[in-house]
């Protein structure tokens, strides 16, 4: 509860938890091919795996590997 | 905000509808079909559209039966699959579009779609998609309602649904988006009958009336919209396209349309505009037109559907935590190859043997025959040994090639094939690579035409280049099956399962450092970060299987097959002319001797070496036959024969040579096919025979002081 709202990088989120994207800073072309996935500003997800590798997250219903260096750039509160 | 809505009816739409008789005034949609042998004058053309894995291919191919044709679109390299099926006497053809995310252009496949739904104008557009997943899947819909008004929803995979206790309310999401929705499961029996009636309904009757939901973004961006709209109106270029989807698409600064629309205006008023808002006020009205779209989406999902209880744990999620854990993962990966590995090895190798069994004794008796009507010796020989020897080669190699394919498709059948390619981009990163390139590279393992095909996937226009130059490094079914041929001859089980290994292991290296090295030559690409969907775990099912193998081992025995075929003849000749002399004095004699210069002192390999080689270059398969044929004494085993000729150095530099120094014709005919580009071709064929050359000297002569 202590961490509602607290700002935080997607890389950097814990497993299970249940974040909402506040600001995507990627490039251009990967926040268009991340939206069209579901991936985009004020949407909640949740991180199934965040340790090695890419981070799977759930979304929409869906699963969605998003490598590292991109995660970096997605900024979360939750 | 308050006003993003959806408003139905404001562009209303009536249907030119068609009640069943051929006679009377044709609707001009409709194309007569101008085939004598066909009673249906009526032709409805259909295109199915949604994203990847929804169940499209599903759909059609439970639609159409045998009734279809896989192509290429023209001058494309993407995958074109039409089909057809009758009812009541009409013609209902389909078009199933490749599997996509969104209808951009960020890649060949939108742009495709796109344009095949404005240009070609098919009389439906049929969007389906995953009742599991309702909102993301109808994303690319909601796109396609802006593009026509021709369409229908074919929701489907209601029976996983059910199971989730997912309920939608069919008529409510047909309120919402002002077309006509079914929902269906594709694994239901009855759902033939179903979805043909439902399409045959929203071409025909007045039951649906086509009003398509009309998306109302925020003022801000609506103020955009007109404005672009109104310069463009009177444009001379893109007439198909409705204006207002052309505003939009400038909006999000899609490059084909703005660079089509450039040819014809100046836009940098607007760009400019847009320019100032980012700055200003953080506005991109690229972010700002998918987020309105997912909003109106989440809220038609709402209104018509419950039981989309977000975040609950699925079987799946426990699965993936020891399937996709960080460390049990990677042995888990590699068990699974190697045991696909050894079932395609342990299984094909008796139906080989039968079939080559059957097809020597097929051969006997045709030279019998042959010999019973006094056929001259030089056709008998032409006959059995080119003609029929060549359709052996394809033949033989089939059961490998089946069964492979076979194991490849349940892996993706089952959802495990992108999970590994998940765990590969730990691995292939360390080379620059993307996941998504191994699997390209597990395909090329069968035929790496298939191989080839299978890089479509990549993003990356860099990395695409560098593993369709880089897939004929990986050893085909051909080339395996000279690897078990000749390890099998020269070392003890043991060994020769460890040799087999290093070369695999040599052949995977090869491509991870050439994808490094090509990348300095291939130019600057902007690096695309993974992105991939990972899907539920599903129970493989026989019918995809079918299917999937098929189309894949198709590829082998069309492509590949027509090259081997025809090279076995053209090495007939070159091994037989002139007739009647020693192997040495024949065409392929000299040529064989002539590169024995060369390679006797590099690689150790003597004229008889060279030659099954040199035969290889077009197809893999025939250098067994080649060795068979060159090595041939009479009364004694070719096993006994090799083992005599060829010493320890020389057996594995042949393997290491053979293993990578030149892809088929039928592999170069797919490199130049994929980019289109003779140059690249060229290089396909000549930077692996100079790296093999340089490895296979190392080989040797590291070899050649230990015996
Ligand atoms: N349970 C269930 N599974 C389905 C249904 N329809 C399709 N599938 C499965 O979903 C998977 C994907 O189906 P495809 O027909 O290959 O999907 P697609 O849309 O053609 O996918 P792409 O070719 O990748 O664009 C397969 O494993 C099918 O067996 C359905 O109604 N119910
Ligand atoms: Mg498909």
């Amino acid at each position: 509860m202590n961490t509602m709202n607290k700002k935080n990088y997607l890389a950097d989120s814990t497993v299970n938890s249940i974040v909402k994207i506040e600001k995507i800073t990627a490039g251009q072309k990967a926040r268009r091919f991340l939206a069209d996935l579901g991936v985009l500003e004020g949407v909640k997800l949740r991180i199934i795996k965040n340790d090695l590798g890419p981070i799977l997250i759930e979304v929409k219903a869906t699963r969605v590997a998003i490598g590292r260096g991109i995660a970096t750039k997605i900024e979360v509160t939750g | 905000m308050r006003r993003s809505r959806f408003n139905q009816g404001k562009r209303r739409y009536k249907r030119k509808h068609y009640r069943g008789k051929p006679q009377g005034g044709k609707p001009h949609s409709k194309r007569i079909l101008a085939s004598p042998d066909s009673d249906h004058t009526i032709e409805h053309r259909i295109a199915f559209l949604g994203n990847p894995n929804v169940g499209k291919s599903s759909i059609f191919n439970i639609l159409t039966g045998s009734h279809q044709h896989i192509g290429n679109w023209p001058g494309k390299t993407v995958e074109k699959k039409e089909g057809h099926f009758l009812l009541s006497d009409e013609y209902f053809s389909l078009v199933d579009l490749p599997g996509t995310y969104s209808l951009s252009a960020h890649s060949e496949e939108e742009i495709i779609t796109r344009q095949f739904v404005v240009e070609e104008k098919p009389d439906l557009v049929c969007a389906i998609v995953d009742a599991t997943r309702l909102e993301r899947t109808s994303y690319i819909a909601l796109q396609a309602l802006e593009l026509t008004e021709n369409i229908a929803l074919i929701v489907n995979m209601m029976d996983l649904a059910e199971k989730e206790n997912i309920q939608i309310d069919r008529q409510k999401l047909e309120e919402q988006l002002g077309i006509p929705v079914l929902l269906v499961s594709a694994f239901d029996n009855s759902c033939i009958i179903r979805i043909k009636k439902f399409l045959y309904d929203a071409l025909h009757t007045e039951k649906y009336t086509f009003t398509p939901a009309y998306l109302l973004y925020s003022q801000k961006l609506e103020t955009m919209i007109n404005s672009v709209s109104r310069q463009i109106e009177d444009r001379k270029i893109l007439k198909d396209y409705p204006t207002r989807w052309l505003s939009i698409k400038v909006l999000e600064a899609d490059k084909w349309v703005i660079s089509k629309l450039e040819e014809e205006y100046v836009l940098d008023d607007m760009f400019n505009k847009i320019e100032k808002l980012k700055k200003s006020e953080n506005f991109d009205p690229a972010d700002e037109i998918p987020k309105r779209k997912f909003r109106a989406l989440k809220g038609i999902v709402k209104k018509s559907c419950i039981g989309y209880d977000d975040f609950k744990e699925k079987l799946s999620d426990k699965i993936d935590k020891v399937v996709m854990h960080k460390f049990w993962g990677y042995p888990i990966l590699i068990l699974i190859y190697a045991a696909f590995f050894l079932i395609t090895f342990y299984a094909s190798g008796p139906i080989i043997n039968g079939l080559d069994y059957l097809l020597t004794s097929f051969s006997e008796i045709v030279r019998g025959w042959l010999g019973a009507v006094n056929s001259p010796i030089f056709l008998t020989s032409l006959i059995v040994d080119g003609v029929l020897s060549g359709i052996g080669a394809v033949l033989l190699f089939i059961p490998i090639i089946v069964i492979f394919y076979i194991l490849v498709a349940l892996m993706e059948d089952s959802g495990y094939l992108a999970r590994s390619a998940y765990l590969m981009d730990n691995v292939l990163g360390k080379f620059g690579l993307q996941g998504t390139a191994f699997l390209s590279m597990i395909m090329g393992l069968g035929c790496n035409v298939t191989g080839i095909m299978a890089t479509r996937t990549i993003k990356s226009e860099r990395d695409r280049l560098s593993m369709i130059l880089t897939n004929s490094f990986l050893p085909c079914a051909a080339r395996l099956g000279v690897i078990a041929f000749l390890t099998g001859i020269f070392f003890e089980p043991w060994i020769a399962a460890m040799l087999m290994l290093a070369l695999y292991a040599m052949s995977f290296l090869l491509v991870f450092l050439s994808a490094m090295f090509l990348k300095l030559f291939l130019g600057k690409s902007e690096t695309m970060p993974l992105i991939i969907e990972i899907p539920e775990y599903r129970l493989p099912r026989l019918k995809n299987i079918f299917h999937l193998t098929w189309e894949r081992a198709g590829i082998f025995v069309k492509k590949a097959g027509t090259f081997i075929f025809i090279a076995s003849i053209v090495i007939w000749f070159m091994s037989n002319i002139p007739y009647g002399v020693d192997s040495e004095y024949t065409i392929a004699g000299y040529i064989g001797r002539g590169l024995a210069y060369v390679t006797e002192p590099l690689f150790g390999f003597d004229w008889k070496m060279v030659v099954p080689l040199l035969f290889g270059i077009p197809a893999k398969e025939v250098v067994i036959s080649a060795l068979s044929i060159l090595y041939y004494i009479p009364g004694s085993s070719i096993v006994a024969t090799l083992r005599a000729a060829w010493t320890i150095p020389q057996a594995i530099s042949f393997l290491v040579f053979q293993l990578t120094y030149a892809p088929c014709f039928a592999t170069l005919a797919s490199i130049r096919s994929e980019t289109k580009s003779w140059k690249m071709t060229a290089v396909g064929f000549f930077y692996p025979l100079i790296v093999t050359s340089l490895i296979t000297v190392v080989v040797y002569y590291s070899l050649l002081p230990f015996f």
